[in-house]
């Protein structure tokens, strides 16, 4: 039942309006003044959270498809990682255009200067770099071997984006939202290279 | 934010109270009500929250002590009944609910300060040209002014009262004492 429901075109296209509901509701704040009393900063975060979020529920994908032995779930996972790269995009679009009002030499000076920044640009640069190469085609280009090295890109976006999130909440030593995300994150991590040791293994006996 | 508030000159409490000539600083020791105040659980800086002045800093006539806004008594979350405003510095230095000041010699070790040093030093002024490890500070967006697409304003050097209190620290290296 489950796996019919999975199959279905429908199903896939509903999960991704779903998932732009999160965008479509920061838009109707911006709008309906729904973002607070500071909505450049609201948006900035909120788009930084997000991107976080969709990081985690794309990376959960294998995991769940390979325990539960669903093969249907791997049709979610590109469009889960383009939705990951769009909130990306909005959130350094939001930072470009609210925090530094499209100054560009003064984003590439603040991306040198402060590695708080730096790490979130590099992060932001791979992740785009996936985004490029998400179609048929380009694995087709590159080479299946190729492209599968390309997209474990992917762990060290993850990485990099606990570091950034980690330095941003540094100041307060707020962290217990960080230790969440890197906890999450540390078991889906954690969770592959049990697995690529376990079959491993298993393909030795 | 640009914050009408209402109080006095805290000199005038100081200069009531005759310090010894040995207070050289101000600690300031704010609430800390656990009933009242379930954020205290979470327990990430060392409450009770603590601030401090030098004394030239608080003898300065902006100094404020903070009885209202908005032409209004203080509301609970903004520090009621009485805390303190020192507007070259933002809203850092500017204890909420005070319950003990203390006159002591040396500098205090105050809440920021003590749980993230290398981020935030004793003094806090508004500096456009000493950046924060982490952000610059020579721009500034004022809550509730304009759009959401206004392009940030140029922060001035004390938070625009230079005139008034640049002469406290005339000789010191404001990036070591950030």
């Amino acid at each position: 039942m489950l796996r019919q429901v999975l199959r279905k075109p429908l199903t896939k296209f509903g999960l991704v309006l779903v998932c732009l509901m999160p965008f479509a509701w920061l838009c109707s704040g911006i709008f309906l003044d729904g973002l607070g009393p500071n909505p450049a900063e609201y948006l900035i975060r909120s788009t930084g959270n997000w991107t976080l979020r969709f990081l985690c529920i794309t990376l959960l994908v294998t995991p769940l498809r390979v325990v539960f032995n669903m093969p249907e779930l791997l049709r979610f996972r590109r469009n889960l990682g383009v939705l990951t790269f769009i909130y990306a995009l909005m959130h350094a679009l939001c930072y470009s255009v609210f925090d530094m009002g499209l100054a560009w030499d003064e984003i590439v000076a603040d991306i040198v200067k402060r590695p708080f920044i730096a790490v979130g640009f590099a992060g932001a640069v791979m992740l785009s770099l996936l985004a490029a190469t998400s179609f048929n085609a380009a694995i087709k280009m590159l080479g299946a071997v190729r492209w599968r090295m390309l997209h474990r890109l992917v762990y060290a976006i993850a990485v990099l984006a606990i570091l950034h999130f980690f330095w941003m909440r540094s100041g307060k030593q707020d962290f217990t939202e960080v230790f969440v995300y890197a906890g999450i994150l540390g078991v889906l991590l954690g969770w592959r290279i049990w697995h690529a040791a376990h079959s491993r293994l298993q393909a030795r006996l | 934010m640009v914050i009408p508030w209402i109080g006095y000159s805290l000199s005038d409490l100081i200069k009531r109270v005759e310090p010894l000539p040995g207070a050289k600083y101000l600690e300031f020791v704010t609430q800390a009500d656990p009933q009242t105040m379930p954020g205290l659980r979470g327990g990430y800086i060392d409450w009770p929250y603590l601030e401090g002045l030098r004394m030239d800093e608080a003898m300065h006539p902006l100094s404020l002590l903070t009885f209202g806004m908005y032409g209004e008594v203080l509301p609970k979350q903004n520090g009621a009944p009485v805390r303190l405003v020192v507007p070259w510095k933002y809203g850092f230095k500017s204890g909420k609910s005070i319950v003990k000041i203390r006159f002591v010699e040396k500098q205090p070790v105050i809440s920021w300060a003590k749980s993230a040093p290398q981020e935030y030093g004793f003094y806090s002024n508004v500096n456009p040209t000493v950046d924060h490890p982490r952000w610059s500070q020579a721009s500034e967006r004022r809550i509730g002014e304009g759009g959401l697409l206004d392009k940030k304003r140029k922060t001035l050097m004390f938070n625009g009262y230079e005139a008034q209190v640049a002469s406290l620290y005339t000789g010191m290296d404001l990036a070591k004492n950030f």
